[in-house]
């Protein structure tokens, strides 16, 4: 909205002067990573392309034939990372390096246990101690953060300033009017011109304006400073306090304190000398959910899960869970708190149908992750969440058309109360992915009566099935057209 | 990641941008009625809103914006509401519902008083209308003398040019009040359109207990009627509006067991790949029993890997057979097909609808419907596969646009809320046949700034 500068923009607006309408310079992005490399694999499965056979171009034939003759003498061997299974988590620990990196890079598999997703804290901690100066992802959003809530401030700050500004005209005005009556015709009333001013005076700061106003007023306050700098040289009691015009509030500087505190948390310098810098154990790992782990387990065979952590390289006494013990586990493992390794599997143990809508969307080449941050179950990206935003978030409910589970009046109970999500849920979680830019998928998944064995678990899953459903909010002011 | 936006804010000039901010759900400044004129004939466009201010603080500005505020509404409100005799348009209550016209009666009304004009101008039927046989049994509201623009998508006509109106409909009218109710007369007869003048109106209240609960017509039904007639859709009752639909024969509940998922062939491998590929072909040790799925020899190419995965059955529903309306459950039922204002519309041809709704209560119905009910209601509609230039171009538009798709209203004591339901198929986007090209609609970074990861 272009409105004409008001007598409420006053304070602001008389500052900043022609530099108004210039942007605020902006600090340049640090370049990115080249992600389309580091990511360059969907899965961690090693691929070897073939020579393209070319038909009129004999030679080509010869670099096929190659290609192969080095396959039948040294077969390339399939990258397996290990892993081991924490009962405390419930979850899948890497600890290898290596193996870290892998998973991450190939697929976006499991998230770093001190990060938000990638694994970072071992470049953060070094940054922390000034080793070496690269910004993770974590910083730059902290640091977005704390500027957006201090330009809110700033616009809080403003308004209240605004207001201030126009109890004070009005007070002059109520007295101008008291003392010559004669001249009200002149003074223009706040009543008559409210339909046609107060859309311009009440306009709001935005958050740009409070920007730029910022912008200023810190270069205002470094020239103040120069000033004083260049004063104080010749009048040494001058004090160089009054470097700003505008104070903040006492609340501000301490929430601006508070946010700062973490991230520049100095240690002294003690500790850091009688610390090894350059050298000190990564305490972050890997964690990988239990569908994102059997899926490396069971479908891609890139993973060994582990019942406890290996102890070192050399004596590798104890083999891997096998993949149906380890369909038992993650089971048990599904509910809170977990079952004991009786309990005979269920098909519809909440693993066995996450893990269906889990596999479904991998195998059709989705980056699929945990969607927790959202509330649902599930976000699926287009080949990662560094090349774009997740577009869906995926809700998994099960599904008990199969007649075995209406036979009788028990099951029709149990199942019922399985399936049963309030509307008010609902609307809760379709408003929220609104609110985020993702389209709700509800993703059911239909439940096979229980299997007499669990043996082939391909055909296990293959009796599950999977039907999607988009649900959105229908707004029919919008579709008129 | 690092371009994740998590403490988003919508700045005011964003909010147009924003395809979810909804303007029905803010507190209104009514300052704008005053740039209504009721009396120019050209309309000067739709006023703009005012800004809106969060909190009260002592000015004087703020009280006078609310009072300028709250005198607009007063005004507009104020203004008054008349019913011109050159639009009044007077009904009859039949309390048994349609009856054909007596034989007796001339079919050409009798012209009598004020009315002779204007029934001279309504065009006269030639012959008896064909139509008579579409008069909904519940409709319960006959019209002798029918004009105005709401019978363009409203009631339908008998033999004797008498236009049926259907419980709904003569509530919406009379609520709105572009339509006189009258109760028939003691003498028993159908009231002929000379009788007015002697009979007694009917009022809101009267109407709404004689028409609330006729015909199936439930208040939740009646709301999503009213509120999306007022924003000029046409709707029209949908043959699921009956709940007591007689079960077709069992045929179309088998025919749901034909679903089969659609397992991939073999690979596009070329032959000369295969024939190379028995050297550690990946697929002599594969094994979906105790996996790994896709073997531990060399994969040629990621497609093959992804081939191989694919083991989780889906659901399509291009190949799901469509079934009948009895097959859905109660409240899982389209009762109403909407047309949009832009569409044209004729009474006695409808054309296909632009949406099918489904009206659910909350109170009645306290949980999201199964799949087995969601699957139903959208089987009952038609296949509505994505088209278009721009739809083959954009996968993401593709699964959000779905192959089947109906609205659900759901109503909780009154407050409606709408939810579009599609069928879209993943299965049938394999994404990792896709090279990078674009998926969406490019939204520029600016809105994209808001986005969150």
């Amino acid at each position: 909205m272009a409105t004409p500068v008001t007598c409420m923009d006053k304070p602001v607006a008389t500052k900043s002067g022609s530099a108004s309408n210039a942007r605020p310079p902006r600090a340049p992005r640090p370049p990115r990573p080249n992600f389309r490399h580091i990511h360059q694999f969907p899965l961690p499965v090693n691929v070897h392309h073939v020579p393209p056979v070319i038909p009129h171009n004999p030679l080509s034939l010869i670099s096929v034939a190659l290609s192969y003759l080095t396959f039948l003498i040294s077969p390339p061997r399939q990258e397996v990372y290990s892993a081991y299974f924490d009962k405390a988590t419930s979850s899948i620990h890497v600890t290898d390096e290596r193996s870290i990196n892998a998973l991450w890079q190939m697929g976006f598999f499991g998230k770093g246990s001190l990060s938000r997703s990638e694994p970072s804290w071992l470049a953060r901690e070094k940054k922390r101690r000034g080793l070496h100066n690269e910004k993770t992802s974590e910083e730059i959003t902290r640091l977005r953060r704390t500027e957006r809530r201090e330009l809110k401030l700033e616009r809080a700050r403003m308004e209240k300033l605004a207001i201030e500004e126009r109890l004070k005209a009005e007070a002059a005005a109520r007295e101008s009017v008291a003392s010559e009556p004669l001249d009200e015709a002149a003074q223009s009333t706040p009543s008559d011109d409210t339909t046609n001013v107060t859309a311009t005076t009440t306009e709001k700061f935005s958050l740009k304006k409070a920007k730029e106003a910022r912008v200023l007023e810190a270069r205002q306050a470094r020239e103040l400073a120069a000033q004083n700098a260049a004063l104080a040289e010749e009048n040494q009691p001058e004090t160089p306090s009054s470097s700003k015009s505008v104070r903040f509030s006492s609340v501000v500087q301490k929430k601006e304190f508070l946010s700062t505190s973490p991230s520049s948390l100095q240690v002294p310098d003690s500790v850091v000398d009688s610390l090894d810098v350059d050298d000190f154990p990564n305490e972050e790992h890997l964690q990988l959910s239990n569908e994102e782990a059997f899926f490396l387990a069971y479908s891609l065979g890139a993973l060994q899960i582990y019942d406890s952590p290996l102890k070192s390289e050399e004596d590798q006494p104890i083999s891997p869970i096998t993949t149906s013990a380890l369909l038992q586990k993650f089971c048990h493992h599904s509910f809170q708190p977990a079952r004991d390794g009786s309990a005979s599997l269920q098909p519809d143990d909440p693993f066995m149908t996450s893990y269906a809508v889990y596999h479904h969307f991998r195998s059709l080449g989705w980056v699929i992750r945990s969607g927790v941050k959202f509330g649902t179950d599930y976000l699926l990206y287009n080949r990662g969440p560094v090349f774009s935003h997740a577009e869906f978030a995926v809700i998994v409910i099960p599904s008990y058309s199969h007649p075995y589970w209406s036979e009788t009046e028990e099951r029709k109970n149990y199942t019922a109360e399985k399936q049963a999500r309030s509307w008010w849920w609902m609307h809760c979680v379709s408003r929220v992915q609104a609110q985020v830019l993702k389209s709700l998928v509800v993703c059911y998944v239909e439940v096979p009566p229980p299997a007499a064995s669990i043996e082939d678990i391909g055909a296990l899953f293959g009796q599950y099935k999977v039907r999607e459903f988009l649900i959105k909010r229908w707004i029919p002011n919008r579709t008129r057209d | 990641m690092a371009d994740a936006d998590e403490d988003a804010i919508r700045a005011p000039e964003n909010a147009s941008t924003q395809p979810e901010v909804d303007l029905s759900d803010e507190t209104q400044d009514f300052r704008f009625l005053n740039h209504l004129n009721f009396f120019a004939d050209s309309s000067p466009g739709i006023p703009r809103r005012g800004e809106k201010d969060f909190e009260p603080n002592p000015t004087e500005l703020q009280a006078d914006v609310l009072s300028a505020s709250r005198g607009a509404m007063h005004n507009a409100l104020s203004y008054p509401r008349l019913h011109a005799a050159k639009t009044r348009v007077i009904g009859f209550y039949a309390p048994d519902g349609y009856v054909p016209p007596a034989p007796t009666e001339s079919p050409t009304p009798k012209a009598g008083g004020a009315d002779g004009k204007s029934s001279d101008s309504t065009p006269k039927p030639a012959r008896p209308l064909p139509n008579s046989a579409r008069i909904s049994p519940d409709a319960c509201v006959y019209v002798t003398n029918p004009k105005g623009q709401f019978f363009k998508t409203m009631g339908q006509a008998d033999s004797s040019s008498r236009v049926w109106l259907l419980p709904e409909e003569a509530l919406y009218l009379i609520e709105r009040g572009s339509l006189d109710i009258r109760w028939p007369s003691p003498s028993g007869s159908v009231a002929g359109p000379g009788e007015e003048d002697l009979s007694v109106p009917m009022s809101l209240q009267a109407a709404y207990s004689c028409f609330m609960g006729r015909g199936g017509l439930t208040l939740e039904r009646y709301s999503v009627y009213t509120g999306l007639r007022r924003l000029g859709y046409a709707l029209v009752r949908a043959p699921g509006w009956c709940d007591d639909i007689e079960k077709q024969d069992a045929e179309a509940s088998d025919a749901s067991d034909i679903t089969s998922p659609k397992l991939h062939g073999p690979g596009l491998a070329g032959i000369l790949g295969s024939l190379f590929n028995w050297i550690h072909d990946p697929r002599s040790t594969a094994s979906t029993a105790t996996g790994p799925i896709i073997g531990t020899g060399i994969h040629r190419h990621y497609m093959d890997v992804y081939r191989k995965l694919a083991i989780i059955p889906w659901y399509d529903p291009v190949t799901a057979p469509e079934r009948h309306t009895s097959d859905t459950t109660p409240p899982f039922r389209v009762v109403f097909h909407i047309y949009k204002p832009s569409t044209p519309f004729k009474k006695s041809t409808p054309p296909t609808p632009d949406f099918r709704i489904a009206v659910v209560s909350t109170r009645d119905q306290t949980t999201m419907p199964t799949m087995t009910q969601l699957g139903a209601l959208l089987e009952s509609t038609p296949l509505d596969p994505p088209r278009g230039e721009k739809m083959d171009r954009m996968m993401y538009m593709r699964l959000r646009h779905g192959y089947r798709n109906v609205v659900m209203a759901v109503v909780d004591q009154g407050v409606v809320s709408y939810l579009r339901i599609a069928d879209s198929a993943f299965g049938k986007e394999k994404l990792y046949e896709n090279k990078g090209g674009p998926q969406g609609p490019k939204r520029n970074r600016a809105n994209q700034k808001s986005r969150k990861r």
